[in-house]
């Protein structure tokens, strides 16, 4: 028994060391977790890891038009017009000016000397030859349905008129959104003795090239793993000199390891996107600062004015009718207790220009609930009775259950609670994947429906003119004439102050047309170590590394 | 002599058998995974759905050609592998075999440590278990044994982060490497996409301790749950063996009863576990998807995941068709083994 219990113990011992092998034997190896931030201290020439859960499309501007290629594309690239910091509106960057030279032709004039990192000079061919080949990736589909192209509908053509002077020639005269169109994902300008003509130029040729101009060039790239930025000596945009010596971008896919990462120093800072609750908990946490900003996107509720309840197609049609259903909604909807569901990562919206853009007011404060903000059933009740709306109205409401983010569910689940409480709607809730929905919800599919919006560059009218005209593309049968005069208006108006009030004027008539009704705002955020200041998250939208130091 | 050509006959068509049925095992996968990628619905719409008006999404989607007949596209799609031609993603513009070579290496990596850990903790411990089998402590490593493979990878993950990289701040939290060393092996002119390799290739020591120690906590959540299956197989087929009339000889020679354990019982009881390792690589393949997402392992399966989401049918496709020939490959060498050593399995 003895020697059994001897035997046995050597076998328990054996096991164990098996076991134990993996864990201490391998962790043995090395005498730090982190082991590799290679950031030096202080000064200008820090290196700032940042993380992300963004992921990339491609480098190539033609080849992708979404937020996590163009926050790469936004260091490595320049645009003829940019936003500068703390500002939503543009100014000439690689440009030295523009202005429209007749109604349908907005010329830009180059800065002397530009050249890109690689040594190629940037020339106004450089700039035609990025336009040209957006439209003409666009058009055969060499993009994969992926690219801006889009974004250039008002243009026509573009000439070079000498080696500093380009002509955009545009179908809609007096654009003035045009600047705004240069900055934005359609704009980086691109070296046209790297890029291809009329394909997508893949990352690792753009990178071993080094065909960049904007404030960073990329020096080390594994795409959705990890990026190396180190400043461009020879930027000359409207943008500052960058703040550090060099930037990695480290990407994740799970947010808790982008919160656990930037909580432990792992990494400097994390950048898009943690969740509510994540940013609730570091708000609390002394090793780390939490910065918001204002963000571009949007979320509200839509009506289809043909099916919502006594909509133009229902047997039961009352234009006035189905305009106090909507009212009353307005009346109900308590934007802070939604607010409060996202832990401020969302704020209240209260008009269709979200707040931090020329132009934005809140047209829907005063006009609904309790005339500050809030709530108010009892107006919600008198607007339904004055119609002569029998209560209560069934309403069937769909939200986006995969495109907008975990909590769409809850949001709605909480709007349904408003509306319901007062006694005066049944809402009838459902939930649709966004490949069905993207369907539906333009084609008649449902009567009140979820949406949410990403700008595309930050000026108020890329949430008017999207939205308004005939129905824009909600496809919601929405149309009211005045406010499409005034849009082409804003359109075309030269003065900012002018143009600012026929904004104002847009937003007060919908919303009391309430083709939409906004919802909430979102909010840009970045947690930083202690050390790390600088971070700027302003109505550009845009996140430049660059500000960042430690 | 004629008993040994059946013999040889009837293993050679065994072989034969089992290799062809690698291509309509593979076939039916690639198809399967064909229609339920459609199912879901198209990249387009998933990327740019609510973003472009209804006309432009339409256009675009036109262009791409995923308006077209289903089975027009599925013969297309059926042409272009037999030539060798996976396509290119369309989420982030990589050829997809590209995608098999570069991510591929990271899940290769990562299995062979989980093998590693399944080998170190399952077989000794199983060894353990049949020495003292029906004793509590038996009892203990049974219910460990259910617990290591019953525990979702994505549980047992997040505990080992928790404890270890929250807790404990002794091992990192995600990642096969720190930003430090990604760099220093980004840099290297001839790359593996194996970490370790790469790692020794810098002539780094610290480079070295730090890859294997981001291994330790993935290697650790994949490898149990094979570990939990070699534990119980071992301590089933340990005990078998000491029924066997060459232990009681040996016993009657006076043997120990350790040396009994480990080095005349369990030989033979190892001999199975060839077979299971061909059953666990799909459940390997598998807990990959889990074991990359959860720490940020960029192989495989986390590509998978990634593609997934965005409805990538080209990438998608190209990673399954690979991991089916990966399992069919892997299941046919195992059986074409365990036909060699044991002639019952060709009969």
């Amino acid at each position: 028994m003895a020697h059994a219990l001897s035997t046995g113990r050597r076998l328990a011992v054996a096991s164990v060391s098996g076991v134990a092998v993996v864990g201490l034997a391998l962790a043995g190896c090395s005498s730090s977790p982190s082991g590799g931030s290679t950031a030096s201290s202080g000064g200008s020439g820090a290196t700032i890891v940042l993380g992300t859960t963004d992921s990339i499309t491609a480098l190539d501007p033609a080849g992708s038009y979404d937020n996590g290629s163009f926050a790469v594309q936004t260091q490595v690239f320049g645009f003829l017009f940019d936003t500068p910091y703390g500002s939503p509106d543009v100014e000439p960057s690689l440009a030295e000016s523009g202005e429209f030279v007749d109604p349908n032709t907005f010329e830009v004039k180059l800065k002397e000397g530009l050249k890109f990192a690689n040594g190629h000079d940037l020339t106004a061919s450089d700039v035609k030859f990025t336009f040209d080949r957006q439209q003409a990736i666009g058009a055969s589909g060499a993009d994969g349905g992926n690219g801006p192209s889009s974004l250039l509908a008002n243009l026509d053509s573009t000439d070079v008129k000498d080696d500093l002077t380009v002509d955009f020639h545009l179908k809609v005269a007096n654009d003035q959104t045009f600047e705004q169109v240069l900055s934005s994902p359609v704009g980086p300008i691109v070296d046209e003795e790297v890029f291809s003509p009329d394909a997508i130029t893949p990352d690792d040729d753009i990178v071993a090239a080094n065909a960049f101009e904007g404030q960073y060039v990329i020096t080390s790239y594994k795409v959705n793993e990890l990026i190396q930025y180190k400043p461009n000596p020879d930027y000359v945009g409207v943008l500052d000199a960058p703040a550090n010596g060099e930037v990695d971008v480290k990407y994740y896919t799970d947010s808790s390891n982008l919160k656990l990462d930037v909580q432990s120093g792992n990494i400097d800072a994390a950048y898009r996107s943690l969740s509510p609750q994540d940013i609730a908990d570091l708000s609390s946490d002394p090793n780390v600062t939490v910065t918001t900003g204002p963000g571009g996107e949007i979320r509200y509720i839509v009506f289809n004015f043909n099916t919502q309840p006594f909509g133009a197609t229902q047997p039961d049609a009352d234009p006035a009718k189905a305009l106090a259903v909507r009212q009353a909604v307005a009346d109900l909807i308590d934007r802070d207790a939604l607010s409060d569901l996202y832990q401020g990562t969302y704020t209240p919206l209260y008009s269709y220009v979200p707040d931090g853009l020329t132009g934005a007011n809140t047209a829907l404060k005063g006009l609904y609930g309790d005339g500050n903000g809030g709530p108010d059933a009892d107006k919600a009740k008198q607007t339904l009775a004055a119609a002569g709306v029998t209560t209560p109205v069934t309403l069937n409401i769909t939200y986006n259950s995969d495109h907008y983010g975990p909590l769409s569910g809850d949001e709605y689940g909480l709007i349904k609670d408003q509306l319901e409480t007062s006694g005066l709607f049944t809402v009838n809730l459902s939930g649709v994947q966004n490949v069905q929905f993207s369907k539906d919800a333009p084609n008649d599919g449902y009567p009140v429906f979820q949406r949410g919006w990403f700008p595309d560059y930050s000026d108020a009218d890329n949430y008017l003119t999207p939205f308004f005209p005939e129905g824009g593309f909600l496809h919601n049968h929405y149309d009211n004439p005045q406010v499409d005069e005034l849009i082409t208006q804003e359109v075309g108006e030269a003065d900012p102050s002018k143009r600012a009030e026929i904004i104002g004027q847009i937003q007060d008539l919908v919303a009391k047309d309430l083709d939409t009704i906004p919802l909430l705002q979102g909010a840009q955020v970045i947690v930083t170590g202690k050390s790390v200041t600088g971070a700027v998250l302003d109505a550009s939208f845009k996140f430049r590394y660059a500000t960042l130091s430690k | 002599m004629a008993s040994g050509r059946r013999s040889h006959g009837g293993l050679w068509r065994y072989l034969l058998v089992r290799f062809l049925l690698i291509f309509p095992t593979i076939f039916i996968l690639v198809t399967v995974v064909f229609f339920l990628m459609r199912m879901t619905g198209d990249p387009i719409t998933a990327a740019q759905g609510g973003k472009l008006s209804p006309d432009e999404l339409a256009e675009r989607i036109h262009l791409a050609g995923y308006d077209r007949p289903l089975i027009v596209q599925y013969l297309e799609y059926l042409g272009q592998i037999v030539q060798g031609n996976f396509g290119t993603t369309y989420t982030d513009h990589l050829a997809v075999t590209t995608v098999l070579a570069r991510y591929g290496t990271a899940t290769l990596e990562l299995a062979v440590y989980a093998l590693l850990v399944a080998g170190i903790v399952g077989i000794p411990l199983g060894m353990l278990a049949a020495y003292i089998r029906d004793k509590w402590g038996d009892a203990v490593l049974r219910v460990l044994a259910i617990v290591f493979y019953a525990t979702p990878i994505f549980f047992s993950g997040l505990l080992f982060k928790l404890v270890f990289s929250t807790w404990l701040h002794v091992l990192p939290v995600a990642g096969r490497a720190s930003t430090g060393s990604e760099l220093r092996m980004q840099l290297l002119a001839h790359p593996t996409g194996i970490d370790l390799i790469d790692a020794i290739q810098t002539g780094d020591p610290a480079v070295v301790g730090d890859v294997l120690l981001h291994a330790v906590l993935p290697a650790l959540a994949l490898g149990l749950l094979t570990a939990g299956v070699f534990l119980r197989l071992v301590r089933t087929n340990v005990i078998g063996t000491f029924t066997t009339g060459y232990i009681d000889s040996a016993r009657s020679r006076g043997v120990g009863e350790f040396r009994l354990v480990t080095k005349h019982a369990y030989k033979p009881a190892l001999i199975p576990i060839i077979t299971v390792i061909g059953l666990q690589v799909a459940m390997l393949l598998g807990g990959a998807v889990l074991t990359e997402t959860t720490f940020e392992w960029k192989g495989l399966g986390y590509q998978l995941n990634h593609y997934l989401q965005d409805r990538d049918f080209v990438a998608v496709q190209g990673i399954v068709a690979l991991l089916a020939v990966i399992v069919a490959v892997v299941n046919f060498v195992v059986d074409a083994i365990a036909a060699l050593v044991d002639p019952r399995v060709r009969y």
